[in-house]
């Protein structure tokens, strides 16, 4: 199946083109304005072997993924990256914790850990201080033994 | 074909003195007995051999209730047993048991009404019990095939497109290939499971944790990825799903999800030891109040608490893992059992 074996490039791809576009659009500031295939496929002439018409789907996935934005310039079309990756790793971090909440979307993703209410902290901390307690206990030995360990 | 049950007399009743010399044709007795005051009630009740009275589908309503108190029943007082959490796996395995022996009771009950109608002569009768009891049977295997279908479809689309985006925006650790950073202050950590998985954590749990915490939010994560506990709560998510709507207990689901991450602490415990580990918990639940809160307003609680009492609490007694498996071989083969007895 060609489909599985070009996932993972692609995929791989769709990350170097963002990230290019990402960096385009902060050294270009508010005058950059955009990117067409052809100028995104001479940015990679001679580092990476990657046909035009490879770019042109990765473009193509990338803004059906919404990750990037397109204007019409003439016959071709000019690439934007829609957000920032700050801002877009802010918005991400923000849908993973609320997506927690719907017990649909639970299963999803497996969290280290769903969150605490301030009432709970409490209890949290009575927990920690019962085992670093006993922890405690057990790394300091009785004196005897103690001695012996110090002996140079 | 010729079978081994006894012949079924319609009129109901063979009297302990006609025992052997009742002709082998299934004549009908002279006259009921006293043994057999059901020859003349409800066509539901008849006589055994020896003359008691039974009541026809004894083990498909046998099962039928047995479907009920697995489905039903079980998990509501499984969720309230707090002792069993201190032995997750065991625990885990007795919810699959009983989720896997309500299916199987529930597909039973009407398989198990068979052998009650093939022995009789009458087309008629036969196809009227027959056919309605493959179709309630096939129905309940189809509506469990639809929701797998639907609920498996959709872990894997979110989980897919997530992926695909935090493979862009995130940063990669050139030592695991499966790690991702995600450049943002709050500490978070979680894995995405499946074929192509990945565990993705903040920059802020980098930067707030020291390495023994970090290595047991590590194993956490791990722990989930190497036992596909994704699969484990697919499994019992399809099942909710499934079970009509009355019957679901959200307490059930809760209660597994609680249990997978214990389990998962554990892993992180073998390997940074409890003080990290607890630690971790703190530090993550402590940062994490905003979205715990409307977690509490939603009505579901957070994990936090219990977990960390969990690992304060140490291990269990021994017998106690061992009820739970003793549990979990019943809940799983008494449905099989009864459903065998019932074509013997």
């Amino acid at each position: 199946m060609p489909h599985s074996t070009s996932a993972p490039r692609l995929g791989d791809l769709e990350r170097v083109v963002m990230e290019h576009l990402w960096e385009a659009a902060s050294s270009g500031g508010a005058d950059f304005e955009g990117a067409t295939v052809r100028q995104v496929h001479d940015r990679f002439e001679g580092e990476r072997e990657i046909a035009y018409t490879t770019v042109m789907t990765v473009l193509d996935r990338l803004s059906k993924k919404s990750l990037v934005t397109r204007e019409r310039d003439g016959r071709a079309w000019r690439y934007l990256p829609a957000d920032t990756r700050e801002a877009l790793t802010a918005q991400t971090m923000r849908r993973t914790m609320t997506d927690m909440d719907l017990t649909d979307r639970r299963a999803a993703l497996l969290h280290f850990l769903d969150g605490a209410t301030t009432d709970e902290i409490a209890d949290l901390k009575a927990a920690l201080a019962e085992i670093e307690g006993r922890a405690a206990d057990a790394a300091s030995p009785p004196a005897a033994r103690r001695r012996g360990l110090r002996r140079p | 074909m010729p079978r081994r049950r006894r012949p079924l007399d319609v009129a109901g009743c063979v009297a302990p003195s006609f025992r052997g010399s009742v002709p082998s044709t299934g004549g009908v007795p002279p006259t009921p007995r006293t043994c057999c005051p059901a020859a003349t009630g409800p066509g539901w009740l008849q006589c055994s051999k020896s003359g008691a009275v039974t009541i026809v589908g004894v083990i498909p309503l046998a099962l039928a209730t047995l479907a009920l108190l697995l489905a039903w029943v079980a998990p509501g007082l499984m969720a309230r047993q707090k002792q069993f959490r201190r032995a997750p796996r065991a625990s885990l395995v007795a919810w699959q048991a009983v989720t896997l022996g309500g299916v199987v009771a529930a597909v039973a009950v009407p398989l198990s009404a068979l052998p009650l109608v093939l022995d009789t002569d009458e087309p008629m009768a036969r196809a009227w019990v027959l056919v309605p009891a493959v179709l309630a049977s096939t129905a309940i295997v189809a509506r469990l095939l639809y929701a797998g279908h639907d609920v498996g479809t959709e872990l894997r689309r979110v989980r897919q497109d997530h992926r695909q985006l935090v493979d862009i925006i995130a940063g990669h650790d050139g030592e695991h290939a499966q790690l991702r950073i995600l450049e943002h202050p709050t500490p978070t950590a979680y894995c995405i499971p499946g074929r192509h998985s990945r565990v993705v954590l903040s920059q802020g749990v980098l930067d707030s944790l020291p390495p023994a915490e970090l290595s047991a939010v590590l194993a956490h994560e791990q722990a989930h990825l190497r036992g596909r506990h994704d699969l484990l709560l697919e499994f019992f998510t399809v099942v909710h799903h499934a079970v009509p709507s009355r019957l679901r207990s959200a307490a059930a689901l809760a209660e597994v999800r609680l249990l997978v991450e214990a389990l998962a602490d554990r892993a992180a415990v073998r390997r940074s030891g409890e003080v990290a580990t607890a630690r971790a918990l703190m530090a993550l639940a402590g940062s994490r109040t905003p979205a715990g809160e409307t977690g509490a307003t939603l009505g579901v609680g957070t994990t936090a608490p219990v977990r960390l009492r969990l690992l304060a609490d140490g291990p269990p007694h021994p017998a106690l893992p061992a009820v739970a498996y003793l549990y979990a071989a019943g809940s799983a083969t008494l449905p099989v059992a009864l459903l065998v007895a019932a074509w013997l």
